[in-house]
C-alpha cells in the first residue's frame, strides 16, 4: 500500500484521528533538552573499595622504607588513621608509577639513602638523626642536597596522600572531627565538549 | 545563500569581548561574536565530589599542564590542553600562559579582585622617567570605570587614596579584623595604608561576561554567538586594506568557514589576540606588535606569619584586607626599583605543614595550636614593559588546527627582584613589630604568566611608529580594527587589571559605534 494510501485508509476509521493527530501536534524538544526515560541509574562501587593497589613501582627494600618513612611522618594520631592506614604508601607508588623521570629518580634516589643510611633498623635517636634535614626552615627554592630534597617532598606528598584518602575522611568524620576539617570535597569539571 | 555581512565581528567571549558585545548591540549594531571553545553549563557540567573518589587523590595527573599551577584534579579540565593548543620558550625562561577557551573566558574564573589604575600607572613617564605613558589619563577612563563598577558590583569602602582610585562602589561597612587593625598601626610608620578587598560581586555566584554582559547583548536581538570558533587569521579586503571579517575553524570537524563584517573588534584575551593578528600579518608597521610583554609578578605566601593571640581558638582575627601601594609616591625617593607593589592578605588560616620543622605527632600539635592563627599575603608587584619581552610566532609548530603557535621570551630583571626584596622585607618588619611570629618570608616569584594577568603586546599610544593602537584601541593602520582587551596596556601598575580592560572595551566601543554611524568606519 502506497504510504498516503495508508494514510487516508487510517483516517477514514472512527478512532483512528487522534493516532494521525499526535505526531502533527508534537514539537522536536529545543537542542540540549536531556533525554527523558525509564533508564536506570544504578549504584556503582569505585575500584579501590573493592580492591588492594598492587604495589609495583618500587623495589621490596625501597618500598619498606617508604612505608616506615609514612609511618613517620603521618602517625595515627588520636583515633584518626595515618599513613598506613591511609595505603598512603601504596597509592605513591602507583602515582609516583606514572610520574615524570625526574620525580621518580628523586623518590627512588632518596629511598635508596634511606636504606643505605640503615634507616629500616634504626631506632627513635638514629631515626631522628637520619630525618634531621626536614628540622631546616622552609625555603622557596629547594634544597640542594638530594636526600633533603626528597624529604621534603616526601613529607608533602605523605600528608597530601593521606589527609585525601577515604579512610582519614570517614574515620576522622565519624570521630567527631574536632577542630579539623573532615569530608573535603569540591565541584569537579568534567571533560568539557572534548574533541 | 550569501552569507550574512554583520556590522561588527567581536572574537572572544571573555570580559572585553563581552563588553564590547554589551556596548554595540545597545547602540544597535549587528555583531557576531566567535569564541573558541564551547558554552559550558555550570550546573551540568561540574559535579560535586569527595577528594578521595578522585583517580589521583587530588594530585592530579602528574605532568598534565605542568605550566597551569593553578590547576587541580578538580578543576584540571577548566584549562586549555596544552597538547591541544601548545607554545614554545627557552627551557631555561618558562612561561606560564594560563588560558581558558569557553563562552565567559577566563571571567568565569577571576578572583574578581576590582581596582582602578591611577596617574602613577597611566602617566609613570612623567613621574619617573620610565618607558611611555598612556595616551589617556585617569580622567579619560573615570567616566567608564564608573559605569563597568555598578555592573559588576563591586564592594568597596572609600579612601581617598591617589595610588587606588575610589569607584562606585557597594559600600563595605563591615569592621576591620582585629589583625587589620593591628596592621594599620603598625603599617602607619611605613606609609602603609590598610583597605577593605575591592572585588565584583556579581550576582553572588558568578560575575562573569557570561552572566553579567552576554545576556543582555543577546537580548537586544542584536548579538548572534558562535561557540566553538578557533580564528585563524583576520581578512583583508585587498581593495581598501580594511579588514572585512575572518577565517575560523568549527573546533570539531576542523573545517575552515569565512565569516564577513564591516570591523573586527579583537578581545580573544591579551596574547591570542596578538597571535591572530601576528598569523594575519596586519597591524604591524610600527613593528613593536607582540612587544612590551609584561604582567604583574606574583608571590604566593610572601610572608607568613602566625598571630601568637589568635592561638587556641581566640576568634576576632579572622578576615581579609588590601595593602596598596606604598613606595616611590612621594617626589625624592630614592629606591633601587622604580614603581610599586601591593599584597593582599587574609587571616584566620591555618600555615601549611611545610613551615613546621616537625613530623608526626609533633607536627600535628604544632598544627592544632596554630589552627586560625595564621597570616598570609600575595604581593603583586608591577613588571616594566621592555620591549626584549615578546611573544613571535613559531612557524615550526602549529596546533590541532594547523595554526602556528606563540614563541615566547620573557623574564624578570632587577627592577621586579629588588621590588620583592623591599615588599618582603619592609611586611616582615611591620609583622614582626605587630608581635606576630614569622613563619616565612620568600622574595622568590614563579615564572612570568603565572599571575594570569599577562598585558601588552598590541599596546597604544599617540605614535604611529612606536605603538599599535590610538587611544581609542584602534588599530593605526586599518581603521576598522580595534583590539580591546589587555594587549592595549602601556604599563599594568600592580593592581588587577579586569577593571581597566572592561572600561576600555566600553569606551572603544562606544568609539567604535559612534564612528560607523557617522561613516568613518
Amino acid at each position: 500500500m502506497k504510504r498516503r494510501r495508508f494514510f487516508t485508509t487510517l483516517a477514514a476509521a472512527g478512532s483512528v484521528p487522534a493516532l494521525v493527530a499526535q505526531p502533527q501536534i508534537q514539537t522536536p524538544p529545543p537542542p540540549g533538552t536531556p533525554v527523558q526515560s525509564g533508564y536506570p541509574k544504578l549504584d556503582t562501587t569505585l575500584p579501590e573499595s573493592v580492591g588492594e593497589i598492587v604495589p609495583k613501582f618500587f623495589t621490596p627494600q625501597q618500598f619498606a622504607a617508604l612505608q616506615k618513612l609514612s609511618d613517620i611522618l603521618q602517625p595515627a594520631v588520636s583515633g584518626i588513621p595515618g599513613a598506613l592506614e591511609a595505603k598512603a604508601p601504596d597509592f605513591l607508588d602507583f602515582l609516583l608509577s606514572e610520574s615524570p623521570a625526574d620525580r621518580q629518580k628523586l623518590y627512588r634516589d632518596g629511598l635508596d639513602a634511606l636504606v643505605h643510611a640503615g634507616f629500616l633498623n634504626a631506632d627513635s635517636a638514629k631515626t631522628a638523626q637520619i630525618l634531621s634535614p626536614l628540622k631546616q626552615p622552609w625555603t622557596f627554592e629547594e634544597p640542594t642536597d638530594p636526600l633533603a630534597r626528597f624529604l621534603r617532598a616526601a613529607k608533602a606528598d605523605v600528608r597530601t596522600a593521606t589527609v585525601n584518602s577515604r579512610e582519614f575522611n570517614t574515620a576522622g568524620a565519624a570521630a567527631g572531627g574536632g577542630s579539623r576539617r573532615f569530608g573535603a570535597q569540591g565541584l569537579y569539571w568534567v571533560s568539557l565538549d572534548p574533541l | 545563500m550569501a552569507a550574512t555581512q554583520y556590522d561588527v565581528l567581536i572574537i572572544g567571549s571573555g570580559a572585553s569581548g563581552g563588553m564590547a558585545a554589551h556596548t554595540l548591540t545597545k547602540k544597535g549594531v549587528n555583531c557576531v561574536m566567535l569564541d573558541a571553545g564551547p558554552q559550558v553549563d555550570f550546573q551540568r557540567d561540574r559535579v560535586l565530589k569527595a577528594v578521595y573518589d578522585l583517580p589521583y587523590r587530588g594530585f592530579g595527573k602528574p605532568g598534565k599542564l605542568a605550566h597551569v599551577f593553578q590547576a587541580n584534579e578538580f578543576n584540571a579540565n577548566q584549562w586549555v590542553d596544552e597538547q591541544q593548543v601548545p607554545y614554545t620558550h627557552d627551557p631555561k625562561e618558562p612561561y606560564n600562559w594560563v588560558r581558558v577557551r569557553m563562552i565567559g573566558g577566563k571571567s568565569n574564573f577571576w578572583a574578581r579582585m576590582s581596582f582602578r589604575l591611577s596617574d602613577y600607572e597611566f602617566k609613570g613617564k612623567d613621574w619617573d622617567g620610565y618607558g611611555e605613558n598612556w595616551p589617556i589619563s585617569l580622567a579619560d577612563l573615570a567616566p567608564y570605570y564608573s559605569q563597568v563598577e555598578p555592573i559588576f558590583r563591586v564592594t568597596g569602602r572609600k579612601e581617598g587614596l591617589a595610588q587606588l582610585p575610589d569607584g562606585e562602589f557597594i559600600e563595605d561597612k563591615s569592621p576591620d579584623s582585629e589583625a587589620a587593625a593591628k596592621l594599620k598601626v603598625h603599617g602607619k610608620p611605613m606609609g602603609m595604608t590598610i583597605t577593605k578587598i575591592r572585588r565584583a560581586t556579581g550576582n553572588g555566584q558568578l560575575a562573569s561576561s557570561f552572566n553579567l554582559l552576554l545576556p543582555d547583548a543577546m537580548a537586544t536581538g542584536k548579538l548572534t554567538l558562535v561557540p566553538n570558533a578557533v580564528v585563524r587569521e583576520i581578512t583583508v579586503d585587498k581593495n581598501t586594506g580594511k579588514v572585512n571579517g575572518a577565517n575560523f575553524h568549527d573546533k570539531h570537524s576542523g573545517r575552515e568557514l569565512h565569516v564577513a563584517a564591516k570591523a573586527v573588534v579583537l578581545g580573544a584575551s591579551c596574547l591570542e589576540s596578538t597571535r591572530i593578528l601576528l598569523n594575519s600579518g596586519i597591524a604591524n608597521s610600527s613593528g613593536v606588535l607582540g612587544h612590551y610583554l609584561h604582567d604583574q609578578f606574583y608571590m604566593s605566601n610572601a610572608v607568613v606569619a602566625i598571630i601568637p593571640e589568635a592561638k587556641n581558638g581566640a576568634r576576632g582575627f579572622g578576615g581579609s584586607g588590601y595593602i596598596p601601594r606604598y613606595r616611590n609616591l612621594t617626589n625624592g625617593e630614592k629606591r633601587n626599583y622604580i614603581r610599586g607593589f601591593c599584597f593582599d592578605f587574609s587571616t584566620g588560616n591555618t600555615p601549611d605543614p611545610k613551615y613546621f620543622g616537625g613530623w608526626g605527632e609533633d607536627l600535628q600539635k604544632e598544627l592544632d595550636s596554630a589552627r586560625g592563627a595564621g597570616f598570609s599575603c600575595t604581593m603583586m608587584g608591577e613588571v616594566l614593559p621592555r620591549f626584549e619581552n615578546r611573544v613571535s610566532i613559531n612557524k615550526d609548530v602549529k596546533d590541532h588546527w594547523g595554526i602556528p603557535v606563540l614563541d615566547f621570551k620573557c623574564k624578570y630583571t632587577d627592577n621586579e627582584f629588588n621590588m620583592a626584596k623591599d615588599a618582603v622585607e619592609s611586611l616582615s618588619e611591620v609583622c614582626h613589630n605587630a608581635g606576630w611570629e614569622i613563619l616565612n618570608k620568600t622574595p622568590n616569584m614563579y615564572p612570568p604568566g603565572y599571575s594570569i594577568h599577562e598585558l601588552g603586546t598590541c599596546r597604544m599610544g599617540d605614535n604611529p611608529k612606536t605603538s599599535v593602537l590610538n587611544k581609542w584601541n584602534q588599530s593605526h593602520d586599518i581603521k576598522n580594527l580595534f583590539v580591546v582587551d589587555g594587549s592595549s596596556f602601556v604599563t599594568g601598575g600592580s593592581q588587577n587589571p579586569t577593571m581597566t580592560i572592561l572600561s576600555l572595551s566600553m569606551r572603544a566601543s562606544e568609539y567604535l559605534a559612534e564612528q560607523m554611524r557617522a561613516g568613518n568606519v
